[in-house]
């Protein structure tokens, strides 16, 4: 009996073996890596990493410490990178949307702040816009060199509908009111809306509070005065947002058209919607989706201003930035500082712009002539620039756990399926910092 | 490894034959069931308590988790988000079986049949089965699409297109994509039931005048009956974790209108990074999906797995 029961034992003692190495291994990973003089880059997987590969090539040709560059694939990013980020497996450098996005990482004390890097050499902050640079301080701190490109939030149109309809792009509040109920009586949908994205419908709030309230408002309820939302001016707001709603500009069905799939983008390319309020990416979405129509029918102007509104009709929304930040437990400080004084270099810029991308240096100008569309460039380029204020969009202003509760609230609200008291309420519930 | 099976099977025969008595000797020894208890206790029962402590834990994924207590399972009881998601849940659940069970036995006992088209189309529909659920949900997405698709060139049925925007059509749109993903699989099921009745009840049934929708519902139907109740709890275990359509089709909207528990928590784990919350949604999930499978194994009689061939 004793020597026939040996196999099944020696088969399953050797599966348990099996099992404990693989997941002895899953925990040990490459933790060690970060040992012999290499420090690690994450970046947000996507067209662009094209260039931050071309930067980490160019600093590792004359740094004796190598930069690796590794890359996560677009929608994981962030829920990757919050689980990776206080592990062995963390990066050194790492990309984000600044705001928001690294608050959650200042206040488990993880970030290193740059200012030191900044008294050494003081370019790495005064060669950047400072609306843009300002989107990565937290608490008086710079957490955050800018990376990539700007995205500004603008009213695109289709300049043959508007032209039909006899109207131009809308100066005033007053303006696009009018524009919508002359579009709305061709039959045309006067703005187009991914609400099933959540987001872009959240645009429509972020430039309507600002022209209203001007920006402080909004800083005001981020840094936890939740009294903001109920004041008079964002009152105001939300009745001109439900005004324009209910004006019927987004038609009836919006919600169930999304921008990521490309519904939205095919109503203005088509003549089917006169106007989409998006970020400046939406140019090349055109591109690679309706290529005549970018070339052919596609305007576009800053959003509206407000009469009697606060905030200044130079505002900018969007995206400010993308964001370079350091973790503090790196070994090699330096060389990282080092790495991050490409960010403002010629090359660097010459590179984003090659890929339709806007840097936020104050060495672009010279350059916007050799980028692939230089007066859609040059526009961008001067609206950040003159803008007092660049707010970064609600959702990454706000720590990543407020996301969906402001999605929801936004899509609510515009919906009619809650009041203004109702989304008031919604917004002061949000977590804040 | 292969020779031992016939060795323990031959050392069965001897000892019985040698007339040694007692079944520990004949029964394999426990070590068989060794890697296999060893997978379920490191994939199921494992996470399944780790997520019982995150439960009482606050995690946001970046510090070690904190205890407290009981918090988040007051605020799961106060959460309005929570107790709609779970009601959803149900709904979706109750549609999508009384949808697919109807349709799945009609066409399993059509497929089960001799015509023949049968294998060609059976062939044929079987097709959405093997796409991956997430496929599936970005085709209809794009078919369905109120300006562009389907419903613009119908506005007649479909109106202004507004499908995924108002909650009775989106949960309609769920319960619909859903339907013609599985359906084919709970056919298969019937089909292979159906081929399982013996002949001879059928000529009975005719020689005794029974048409083909008598033969159905009185030979048929009660013979698929343990088949029902498989593919049902099938069917309820599926819908309470549908996951896949409502990411890709609704993502919860308008609002929170089709937001389900199993998204609930998704949300709230991977969105929202409050693993703890997450964590109490899941055990929720788990308790009421037992809860359900034991009612229906109850009320259906399946523990005492009557024959259905009695007499036969």
């Amino acid at each position: 009996m004793k020597k026939r029961a040996w196999l099944p034992r020696a088969v399953a003692g050797g599966v348990t073996l099996v099992l404990g190495l693989t997941l002895a291994a899953c925990g040990g990973g490459s933790g060690s890596s970060n040992g012999s003089g290499t420090f690690h880059v994450l970046v947000y997987g996507d067209a662009s990493n094209k260039v931050e590969k071309q930067i980490v090539d160019t600093f590792n040709k004359t740094s004796k410490v190598k930069a690796v560059m590794d890359t996560i694939p677009g929608a994981d990013y962030q829920q990757k990178l919050q689980t990776i980020i206080n592990t062995k497996q963390a990066p050194d450098v790492f990309f984000n949307w600044g705001g928001g996005s690294i608050q959650p990482f200042v206040k488990a004390n993880l970030l290193m702040p740059l200012d030191g890097f900044i008294a050494k050499d003081p370019a790495l902050k005064s060669d950047f816009l400072p609306s843009v640079f300002n989107g990565a301080v937290v608490d008086g701190k710079s957490y955050g060199i800018p990376m990539r490109g700007t995205q500004p939030v603008l009213l695109f149109n289709n300049q043959k509908v508007l032209k039909d309809a006899g109207i131009t792009p809308p100066q005033t509040w007053d303006d696009l009111i009018a524009d919508v109920k002359v579009l709305k009586s061709k039959g045309i949908t006067p703005i187009a809306l991914g609400g099933g994205d959540k987001w872009p419908t959240q645009m429509w709030y972020e430039y309507l509070y600002d022209r209203v309230a001007g920006p402080g408002l909004f800083e005001k309820a981020l840094s936890g005065d939740k009294s903001a939302w109920n004041s008079a001016d964002s009152r105001k707001a939300l009745s001109m947002l439900k005004q324009l709603v209910d004006a019927g500009a987004f038609g009836s069905n919006y919600d169930s058209v999304k921008y990521t799939d490309g519904g939205s983008v095919a109503l203005v390319a088509t003549g089917k919607a006169g106007f989409e309020l998006m970020g400046s990416w939406y140019y090349s979405q055109q591109q690679q989706d309706h290529p005549d129509f970018a070339k052919n029918g596609l305007g576009y102007s800053a959003f509206p201003a407000v009469a009697g509104g606060k905030g200044d009709p130079n505002d900018v929304v969007g995206n400010t930035n993308n964001y370079y930040s350091v973790l503090k437990k790196t070994k090699y400080p330096d060389a990282v500082a080092q790495f991050l004084k490409l960010m403002y270099s010629d090359e660097f810029v010459k590179a984003q712009l090659a890929i339709g991308n806007l840097p936020t240096t104050t060495n672009t100008p010279q350059f916007l002539s050799t980028s692939a569309n230089p007066a859609y460039s040059q526009y961008q380029y001067d609206l950040v620039k003159k803008a007092p204020s660049f707010q970064l969009s609600w959702d990454q202003a706000y720590p990543p756990a407020a996301m969906t509760q402001i999605y929801t609230a936004v899509q609510e609200f515009v919906d009619g399926k809650e009041n203004a008291d109702g989304f008031i309420k919604a917004m002061q519930a949000l977590p804040t910092a | 490894m292969t020779t031992t099976i016939p060795r323990v099977a031959r050392r069965r025969t001897t000892s019985r034959s040698t007339g040694r008595s007692g079944a520990a000797v004949i029964r394999p020894s426990f070590a068989w069931a060794v890697p296999a208890t060893l997978f379920f206790v490191l994939f199921a029962v494992l996470p399944l308590v780790l997520v019982a402590v995150l439960s009482f834990t606050s995690w946001d994924g970046i510090s070690s988790p904190e205890f407290v207590g009981v918090d988040n399972w007051k605020a799961l009881i106060h959460d309005h988000t929570m107790i709609q998601s779970l009601w959803l849940s149900v709904v979706i659940t109750v549609l999508g079986v009384v949808v697919q069970t109807p349709l799945s036995i009609l066409l399993g006992v059509w497929a089960a049949g001799k015509q023949r088209n049968r294998a060609v189309l059976s062939a044929v529909y079987f097709v959405p089965l093997l796409l991956s659920a997430t496929a599936v949900s970005v085709l209809w997405r794009a078919l369905l699409d109120p300006n562009f698709g389907v419903p613009a060139q119908a506005k007649w049925l479909f109106g202004d297109g507004n499908l995924l925007g108002m909650q009775k059509s989106a949960i309609g749109v769920l319960v619909f994509v859903g339907a013609w993903q599985y359906t084919p699989f709970h056919t298969l099921i019937y089909q292979g039931a159906t081929r399982a009745i013996p002949q001879v009840l059928y000529q009975a049934a005719a020689i005794d005048g029974a048409g083909t929708v008598r033969q159905f519902f009185h030979i048929t139907l009660p013979q698929l009956r343990n088949t029902m109740i498989t593919s049902m709890i099938l069917m309820v275990v599926g819908g309470l974790t549908t996951f896949d359509t409502v990411l890709i089709l609704t993502q919860g909207g308008p609002g929170t209108d089709t937001t389900i528990s199993a998204y609930y928590m998704y949300q709230r784990a991977f969105k929202s990074f409050d693993f703890g919350g997450g964590s109490a949604i899941a055990l929720v999930l788990v308790l009421v999906a037992t809860i359900i499978s034991l009612i229906v194994v109850r009320v259906s009689g399946y523990d005492k797995m009557r024959s259905t061939s009695e007499g036969l």
